[in-house]
């Protein structure tokens, strides 16, 4: 608000002179046509008061001007405002009337003189069409008091009391007098105050009275005289002067409102009054009655303000402000006046006031308002009537008017936008509420404000360099009149504003100002990025002016943030970045330069625009810099952004360690397509996890990819590092990492992974070297939103692969321990005991130490052995399950092996094993981590044989007892109990014929046979007459074969009395071997193995019934002559204890001839037998002939079976005789039978 | 004699991640040249939008602390000065529309219209809706995929490159003038 003349724009409060306190005298300070006048000088002889209470008062008095001089808004509850000067004994006073200019001839005595600061005084710099100033303001703020308050001893010494008194009343009566005579209404007050050595008790006598008598004295009315008796304390005298100082406020207002309603009543009068002497210079020019009417509204709106009655300050500014820009006063003044501008300025005083007030009384919209009409009424002047906006002069006024208003803000620090509320902007005060009002009638805080002066003086600035030089250059001759054309209003001349030579207006400084003001505003208003962008413009400024230090230290900390970057507001950054680069150039900060090339080389989407004619070549960077060192620049991704988008990614997801995987560096260029290539010097990339850093090198090659892609692969090489110890310190590889823009370079590695755990890409550090600096970018490369895809020769575009491709799971080093099954086969065979070797390699690096456990399930579990390293543990057979553990192996060498010898005893039965060894190891470098290695094995156990059995009758040679030979049938009653039991019961012989059958995959060697009676026999032996024979060497049987033994048996019974018959079991025992076995250990492959013992069972026999039998059987006779006669033996037993009687009938045949009984009857006692005889002569040869012999029970008139012997057989019609051939003929007949009969008897279990 | 009359100069949408999603600029009339163009560049605008996200956080952090509303209709936002105005809405998606009013972007016949001054926030209103519905239009396209454009807690996104919403956006901001209640 610099610039308006001192006082005009002043807060009016009452003015009160105090006078006594002090003892200094001050000048009245006027201006300097005034200086000479005759000044109105009050005296006093009476000394000034003095003590603690009347310094008290005086600084007291100090603090209420200040707080007078505030343009804070304040309530009406204030009970006084103040101005107060303090003053001594001498009471300057402004003089009252103008003296008489000198050279007017004093003949005229009806020349009436006027105040000095009256246009009408020819001494006044208003004569004499000035329309008012801030002198007149000044007059009644600082020079005419409302009260003059003088301060006096009330002396408390009885015997000069009168004395004292007296002279008391003559002072303040000469005082009045003298006042009066001065002309002005300024009210006397007095204040008496006590000696500073009195007491309560000696002012408490007569006091009133004396006061009395002093007011009386002094004519002075009740309310002026004031007594403040000693206090105790500073604020017990402030409280008594402020009741003192509220009714001076009173009586100041009454001045006022007088003063008020004097310039109302002049103003009625509706005359121009004439001036004390006609002007003789100039325009002769007079102010005419709209004038003066706009000076007496003017004045009654100051007096208001002196009231602090708001309603009717605002009423009469208003009708001033309409005066003046009405049609008669600014209208008719000349532009080229300097009048002119003093009633521009005067519109721009009274409507500053105008604001104050509407901001005092709330109204913010009203004086936003107010403001726009302002300049828009002064813009329409100013088109119309001066030089029009089109000048550096009205952006001059516009930002000073913007500015006004930021002033306005502050200084009456308006509820609701001072610093630390939160608001951007006021709501629509109470009396626009109702109204449509625009936005920035919401009173928006200063920062706007500033913002808005700022771009008028950057619009100023543009005017002011347009300005033609001829007009640059001051007037050689100052009487010369100056050119017209420039508004000046409050600003330099254009030679002054921009001159051709030397310095004129510093305009980026006062922008600056401007801005810096605005942007501590929008900082403290947590309103960032706006105190960003006016950052930017600020630095612009500066860089307008070339101090680059400033735009480095406004724009570097936006850089580093970097908010408008992350927030995609991309136009924005590039829009500084340049400008900050430019700047860096300047004051050498390589690294600054360097990290701006380098992400101004990214072209986005929709980001940095291709600036024409930038060689965006990273390795030039510097060349414009001169830097004090080599730059080192580091930098990452959260500060700046690459050109270059980097993924990594796994091929798979799982890997094992100590194997291989493998990976891929995808690194694509977002550089603009006319950038040079980057070659970067080498790249690390740091991984989360249980995975080394790898380092790529840049290696030259002169192949050229022509695709987009580029895609090389390489094996990375471990280095060890002395402290590391068996791991590698980091991976390296070399490759070309040259990158053209819009292109990709994708590294493929292989790489080895050495321990478990989950790997993740982490960082990305791409080293680049040029000769004048190095940069080191570190990007992230963990990107969860955007997986790495899979880039394969001869496609551009990656493949997706998954969704967390950046992540590999390394699983534990697996168990190299081997444990080997060494048996060519799983198949093993019942009754055989069961010898599994197995062996154990170690695998590993190092030594291990073992444990094997062996779990063995299956039905029936039998026991078995672990041996190894001549250490043998056994189990016993269990149910289901049966286990061994921790079986010590001890300590295997790398890469040597132990064979474990595991034998099951032999099964009973066809069953089926499962096996589980498990070695449990640990290397001997790493005893903590156990590694487990698990071998599970199937076996299953079948039957190596499978057979079926018949039970056949034959005849028993020897006779059988006769009952009437007692030693033959009676046991000798003498046995005792030791001598074996002698069998005199019925014997019978039988054959059991054996068909078996091989089922194993292999051959296998028979080695014995023999046939067992399982069943224990009572009553009854069993003796087998004849085993099968078996050769020296063992009967071959090679699978899927069938094999027949025979075996003779006799069976008899103890007891002729028994007639029970006899339960028979019989088992066959095979002793067998494996002809080739699976033991590795034995040296000839072609050892037959163990000898098996397995033994079936063969059957249970019902033998020595008591039912009659009939038994044919059969013998040639050889007659010689080719003749053979058949002899058939029917042999009847009868071993009942009946007596039975057999028909028998024989039937001729075609087949043959026979002699003997036909027909015949038999009788047989109980426990007999008996054989009849025939004589047959077959008639064929090599063929069964089928004797048709019936033998029927005549009692039970039942036919019995005829049970055939060796070399016959049986069928449904009955019995069949072999008759074998003559030699040379029928050899395949015989082998007919044999087979014949295999199909007959095997019926039942051929398979 | 002519007057004017305000018009939409800016339609911006601001993502959730404070990032520019879509930028439109529309004209305004030169009063002495009668010519339209708009009265500031691109990067003017940019700077506008983007200080508007302040006071939306300003808004947002009031209404955290008096327990305001949650979101949405914050109507005028700040003058830039006495001619251009910005004004907002939030969605409860944190996806902010702002509409920069030029107050005297259009001139009309001043018999023609009406005389009243100054705008009020209900006036603005129809824009947002019809801007809410362009987006809401632009939402329900499945190729559309709104985390592109704001990744949750990450920085920045993808503008929106929708033809329909920048056609829509077009249509807005020509077609509005104080007084229109359906756009």
């Amino acid at each position: 608000m610099d610039g308006y003349p001192l006082g005009s724009l002043d807060h009016n409060v009452p003015y009160l002179l105090v006078s006594g306190l002090t003892t200094s005298n001050s000048e009245l300070p006027l201006q300097e046509n005034l200086k000479y006048e005759r000044k109105i000088l009050l005296k006093s002889k009476l000394p000034a008061a003095e003590g603690a209470d009347a310094k008290a008062l005086a600084k007291y008095f100090q603090l209420v001007d200040e707080q007078g001089k505030s343009w804070a808004a304040v309530g009406s509850k204030t009970p006084y405002r103040f101005r107060i000067k303090s003053v001594g004994r001498t009471i300057p006073l402004p003089p009252r009337q103008a003296r008489l200019p000198e050279r007017t001839e004093t003949l005229e005595s009806h020349h009436i003189l006027h105040s000095p600061f009256s246009p009408l005084s020819s001494v006044s710099s208003l004569y004499p069409d000035g329309l008012i100033d801030a002198q007149w303001v000044k007059k009644h703020q600082e020079l005419v008091p409302s009260v003059l308050l003088c301060f006096y001893t009330l002396t408390t010494d009885p015997t000069t009391t009168t004395l004292r008194d007296n002279e008391l009343k003559n002072d303040i009566g000469e005082l009045k007098a003298i006042l009066a005579k001065s002309g002005y209404k300024t009210r006397l007050a007095v204040a008496l105050i006590a000696e500073p050595d009195s007491t309560a008790s000696s002012l408490a006598t007569g006091l009133q009275d004396r006061l009395e008598n002093i007011r009386r004295g002094a004519t002075l009315d009740p309310k002026s005289l004031f007594y403040i008796p000693p206090q105790d304390s500073d604020s017990e005298l402030r409280g008594v002067v402020d009741s003192v100082l509220t009714t001076l406020y009173g009586s100041a207002v009454e001045y006022y409102r007088d003063l008020a309603r004097h310039s109302r009543k002049k103003r009625s009068r509706g005359i121009a009054p004439p001036p004390t002497v006609p002007p003789t210079t100039g325009t002769s020019r007079t102010l005419s009655i709209p004038d003066w009417n706009l000076r007496y509204d003017f004045k009654s709106g100051v007096f208001a303000e002196f009231r602090q009655e708001y309603d009717a300050a605002v009423r009469f500014y208003e009708q001033a402000y309409g005066t003046l820009l009405g049609q008669d006063v600014l209208d008719v003044i000349p532009s080229w006046s300097p009048r002119w501008n003093e009633a521009r300025l005067l519109s721009d005083v009274i409507s500053i006031r105008c604001l104050r007030v509407h901001f005092w009384m709330g109204m913010t919209s009203l004086a936003v308002k107010r403001w726009q009409a302002h300049r828009d009424n002064i813009r329409d002047f100013v088109d119309r009537r001066g030089h029009g906006t089109a000048n550096y002069g009205w952006q001059a006024w516009e930002a000073r008017w913007a500015m006004v208003m930021a002033d306005l803000i502050e200084r009456i620090q308006i509820p609701g936008l001072t610093n630390p509320s939160p608001s951007v902007f006021l709501p629509p005060d109470r009396s626009m509420m109702a109204e449509r009002i625009s936005p920035w009638e919401h009173l928006h805080h200063r920062g706007y404000w500033y913002r808005i002066a700022a771009r008028h003086l950057d619009f100023r600035r543009r005017l002011a360099h347009s300005i033609p030089d001829d007009d640059r250059v001051p007037p050689e001759d100052p009487t010369v009149k100056e050119k017209f054309g420039y508004d000046t209003y409050l600003c330099p001349k254009p030679y002054e504003e921009h001159p051709l030579r030397g310095h004129g207006v510093n305009h980026s400084q006062l922008i600056i100002d401007c801005l810096i003001k605005a942007q501590t505003q929008f900082q403290s208003r947590n309103q960032t990025r706006t105190a960003a962008e006016i950052s930017i413009e600020c630095a612009k400024e500066m860089a307008s002016t070339g101090s680059w230090q400033d735009v480095l230290s406004a724009l570097r900390p936006l850089w580093e943030e970097s908010s408008f970057r992350s927030g995609g507001w991309v136009n924005i950054a590039e829009d500084f970045a340049w400008l900050l680069r430019r700047a860096a150039v300047d004051e050498g900060e390589g690294d600054l330069v360097v990290a701006i090339d380098w992400e101004l080389m990214h072209k986005t989407n929709s980001g940095y625009t291709q600036r024409p004619n930038w060689h965006y070549d990273l390795s030039k960077s510097l060349e414009e810099t001169t830097c004090s060192s080599k730059p080192e620049v580091r930098i990452s991704d959260d500060q700046v952004e690459a050109p270059i988008v980097a993924g990594w990614a796994f091929m798979g997801k799982e890997s094992r360690a100590g194997e291989t995987c493998v990976a891929q560096l995808s690194l694509k260029s977002e550089a603009f397509s006319n950038a040079a290539p980057l070659t970067f010097k080498s790249l690390k990339i740091e991984f989360d996890g249980a995975l080394k850093p790898i380092v790529l090198e840049h290696l030259p090659s002169e192949e050229k990819s022509e695709g987009k892609v580029s895609l090389n692969a390489l094996t990375l090489e471990e280095v060890f590092d002395a402290e590391s110890g068996d791991l590698p310190t980091m991976l390296r590889g070399h490759t070309d990492l040259t990158l053209a823009p819009g292109n990709t370079l994708v590294v493929e590695m292989v790489i080895a992974l050495r321990e478990a755990g989950e790997v993740t890409s982490s960082t990305l550090q791409l080293n680049y070297s040029a000769e004048s600096f190095d940069l080191s970018y570190t990007m992230d490369l963990g990107d969860l939103r955007n997986p790495a895809g899979w880039y394969t020769k001869g496609h551009n575009a990656p493949r997706y692969i998954r969704a967390e491709s950046h992540m590999l799971h390394v699983q534990p080093r697996p168990p190299k321990l081997e444990i080997k099954y060494l048996n060519s086969s799983s198949q093993y065979y019942v009754s055989e005991p069961i010898k599994l070797r197995v062996q154990l390699v170690n695998g590993e690096d190092e030594s291990v130490s073992a444990k094997l456990d062996a779990h063995l399930f299956g039905k029936v579990v039998p026991a078995f052995t672990l041996k190894a390293n001549g250490e043998e543990q056994k189990v016993e057979s269990a149910e289901e399950e049966a286990r061994l553990t921790e079986f010590p192996i001890g300590d295997l060498a790398s890469s040597s092996s132990l064979d474990v010898i595991l034998t099951i005893d032999p099964a009973e039965e066809p069953t089926s094993y499962d096996l589980h060894l498990r070695a449990s190891y640990h290397l001997d470098s790493d005893a903590a981590t156990p590694i487990t290695q698990m071998l599970p094995l199937q076996l299953t156990v079948v039957n190596a044989f499978e057979s079926n059995y018949d039970l056949n009758p034959r005849l028993h040679p020897d006779p059988w007892p006769s009952l009437f030979d007692c030693d033959t049938i009676s046991s000798s009653p003498d046995i005792s109990e030791d001598t074996p039991t002698p069998f005199k019961g019925l014997s019978q012989s039988w054959c059991l014929m054996c068909h078996f059958a091989s089922f194993a995959l292999h051959d296998l060697k028979i080695v014995g046979m023999e046939l067992k009676v399982l069943s224990n026999l009572k009553n009854a032996r069993c003796e087998i007459v004849k085993q099968a024979e078996t050769p020296s060497n063992g009967i071959l049987v090679a699978p899927k074969t069938m094999h027949e033994a025979r075996f003779d048996l006799v069976t008899q019974k103890v007891s002729l009395d028994d007639r029970h018959p006899v339960p028979l079991e019989l088992g066959f025992v095979i002793q067998w071997q494996r002809q080739v076995t699976d033991d590795g250990d034995d040296d000839d492959d072609g050892a037959a193995g163990p000898i098996n013992t397995t033994t079936m069972y063969a059957g249970n026999y019902l033998v020595l019934g008591s039912e009659p039998r009939v038994l044919a059987s059969a013998s040639e006779i050889d007659m010689g002559k080719a003749m053979r006669l058949l002899l058939l033996d029917i042999t009847i037993e009868n071993p009942s204890n009946h007596f039975l009687t057999f028909g028998l009938n024989v039937e001729p045949s075609d087949e043959f001839a026979f002699s003997g009984a036909k027909q015949t009857t038999v009788h047989l006692l109980p426990l007999s037998r008996k054989a009849l005889t025939y004589r047959l002569l077959p008639l064929v040869r090599g063929d069964f002939i089928r004797p048709g012999i019936l033998v029927r029970d005549k009692y039970f008139q039942k036919t019995l079976r005829i049970i055939p012997t060796e070399g016959m057989k049986i069928d449904k019609e009955g019995l069949l005789i072999w008759i074998t051939p003559m030699e040379g003929e029928g050899e395949e007949g015989k082998e007919a039978v044999e087979v014949e009969d295999d199909d007959d008897k095997s019926g039942d279990s051929e398979e | 004699m002519t007057m004017a009359i305000p018009s939409i100069a800016c339609l911006g949408v601001i993502g959730r991640n404070n990032n520019p999603m879509h930028i439109s600029i529309f004209p305004s009339q030169d009063p002495i040249t009668n010519n339209f163009a708009p009265i500031r560049t691109p990067l003017q605008f940019s700077l506008i939008l983007s200080s508007t996200i302040d006071v939306f956080e300003l808004r947002t952090r009031h209404n955290a602390i008096s327990g305001g509303g949650l979101s949405g209709e914050y109507g005028l936002l700040q003058a830039v000065d006495d001619r251009l105005a910005a004004y907002g809405f939030e969605t409860n998606t944190g996806v902010r529309f702002v509409c920069v009013v030029d107050m005297r972007g259009r001139l009309v016949d001043s018999a023609a219209a009406s005389s009243k001054q100054g705008l009020r926030d209900a006036e603005l209103k129809p824009v947002f809706r019809a801007m809410q519905n362009a987006y809401v239009r632009l939402l329900q396209n499945p190729f559309y995929n709104p985390d592109e454009h704001a990744p949750l807690g990450g920085n920045g996104g993808k503008k929106i490159t929708s033809k329909k919403f920048v056609d829509d956006m077009k249509r807005i901001g020509d077609g509005w003038t104080p007084g229109v209640v359906k756009l």
